[in-house]
């Protein structure tokens, strides 16, 4: 059984889907969160000065999205054959970049700050979200008929954003991805981990 | 019979390149379509999510230009020998992969020419930046992850060839292993052939 230690801050922001992928595979890990204050005297020794971090037997594997990809092959949520799994990365980054182009908003000037979170509330959120929902079963899985990573990262990714106060389209908008929710928070894994995590601002 | 795999994008290397190298250092076969500006409107919304590149494959369409990599990549055993090592070629490429667009920005749709000077300046500290902790993460005899050419070199020799012929030559010299592990992917001879052979494009990026 690897040894396993996933370093972050004590938030969910990008490093959630991972502590979410961890669980629904019910792989046991190190949830290390580490405060703001900590983070200057590590920086220099990790892989490329960020976080997440994922440690697997003495190896530092790093970047949030290539660390999602191989917790998701390991924990059996990657995909089953190839292009499958190719369909999963996909859905994956199309989810993310709702997340990244929230934060991106958050380091802008005031001004420029509400002229781009309105486009993103009205305009881009709503068109992915469309395109996201059609690429949805009627059951509530990106891929096949079973839970992968894809459906994990649209959940986590949704919610990370609202609580990054960003108004987001109900998912009552789009049935397929409310589904998608539905089957994630169902998971047993995931049940408990959503129950029992630390609750932070963001 | 026709190739299995068809890619769809603009005639430009830009996202679609590495998967374009790829085909190319694996030897495999596939339709390379390329589509204008003008005919870019009718296909949007029969793509998966708006944007290209796409892959077709068994009836399947992929979208997002690194998940079509990686899969090409996969396919053809260039993805990385173990599962750890496959997650370090993903770390370099996640890493690397906004200059492209950031790249772009710059050296095709800069605005003017203060346009051009104020994005240069980003682009400038994002390349150091990037750069910089991949040159400190590089292997040292030509390769960024392990010891065989991998998709992970093939985004970096794209991303550098358009830092250096395109946006500002002798930049590369400041990252040696950098520039080994693209010398090594220039000198791959089905790379090298497709250098030679491939299109133009409608502009240089």
């Amino acid at each position: 059984m690897p040894s396993i230690k996933y370093t972050y801050f004590d938030g969910r922001g990008l490093g959630e889907v991972n502590r979410v992928m961890l669980a629904a595979g019910g792989m046991k890990y190190e949830d290390v969160r580490l405060h703001e204050s900590k983070w200057a005297g590590m920086k220099s020794a990790t892989p490329m000065g960020e976080l997440p971090l994922l440690e697997v037997d003495g190896t530092t594997i790093c970047q949030s999205n290539s660390i999602a990809r191989y917790i998701a092959r390991e924990a059996g949520l990657a995909g089953k054959t190839s292009i499958d799994q190719a369909k999963v990365d996909m859905i994956m980054e199309g989810a993310r970049s709702l997340f990244d182009k929230a934060a991106q908003i958050f380091i802008l000037p005031e001004a420029e700050k509400a002229v781009r979170k309105k486009k993103l509330e009205e305009k881009e959120a709503p068109e992915l979200l469309e395109y996201l929902n059609k690429l949805a079963s009627g059951k509530g899985y990106f891929v096949g008929d079973q839970l992968t990573a894809a459906d994990v990262a649209l959940y986590v990714n949704y919610e990370s954003v609202g609580s990054l106060t960003i108004a987001l389209p109900s998912l009552d908008k789009y049935p397929n991805l409310k589904k998608v929710a539905e089957n994630v928070k169902a998971n047993p894994g995931i049940a408990k981990w959503l129950k029992e995590r630390p609750v932070t601002t963001y | 019979m026709a190739p299995k795999y068809k890619l769809t994008y603009f005639d430009v290397r830009a996202r679609g390149e590495p998967t374009r190298l790829l085909f190319a250092a694996a030897g495999v076969e596939y339709e390379d379509v390329r589509i204008t500006f003008d005919q870019w409107p009718a296909h949007k919304d029969s793509t998966p999510m708006g944007v290209l590149p796409i892959l077709e494959v068994d009836g399947i369409t992929l979208s997002q230009s690194m998940s079509i990599a990686r899969f090409i990549a996969r396919e053809t055993g260039l993805d990385g020998k173990t599962r750890l090592e496959r997650a370090q070629a993903d770390a370099f490429v996640d890493e690397l992969e906004e200059l492209i667009p950031k790249m772009a920005g710059v050296v095709v749709f800069a605005k003017d020419e203060k346009d051009k000077e104020e994005k240069s300046k980003e682009l400038d500290k994002l390349i150091a930046e990037r750069l910089g902790k991949c040159e400190k993460l590089s292997g040292s005899d030509g390769h960024l992850v392990g010891n065989s050419l991998l998709w992970c070199d093939l985004v970096l020799f794209n991303i550098a060839h358009n830092i250096e012929e395109v946006y500002k030559a002798g930049t590369m010299q400041d990252y040696p292993k950098l520039t080994k592990v693209c010398d090594t992917v220039k000198a791959n001879p089905r790379i090298a052939k497709w250098m030679a052979e491939r299109p133009a494009g409608m502009f240089d990026f």
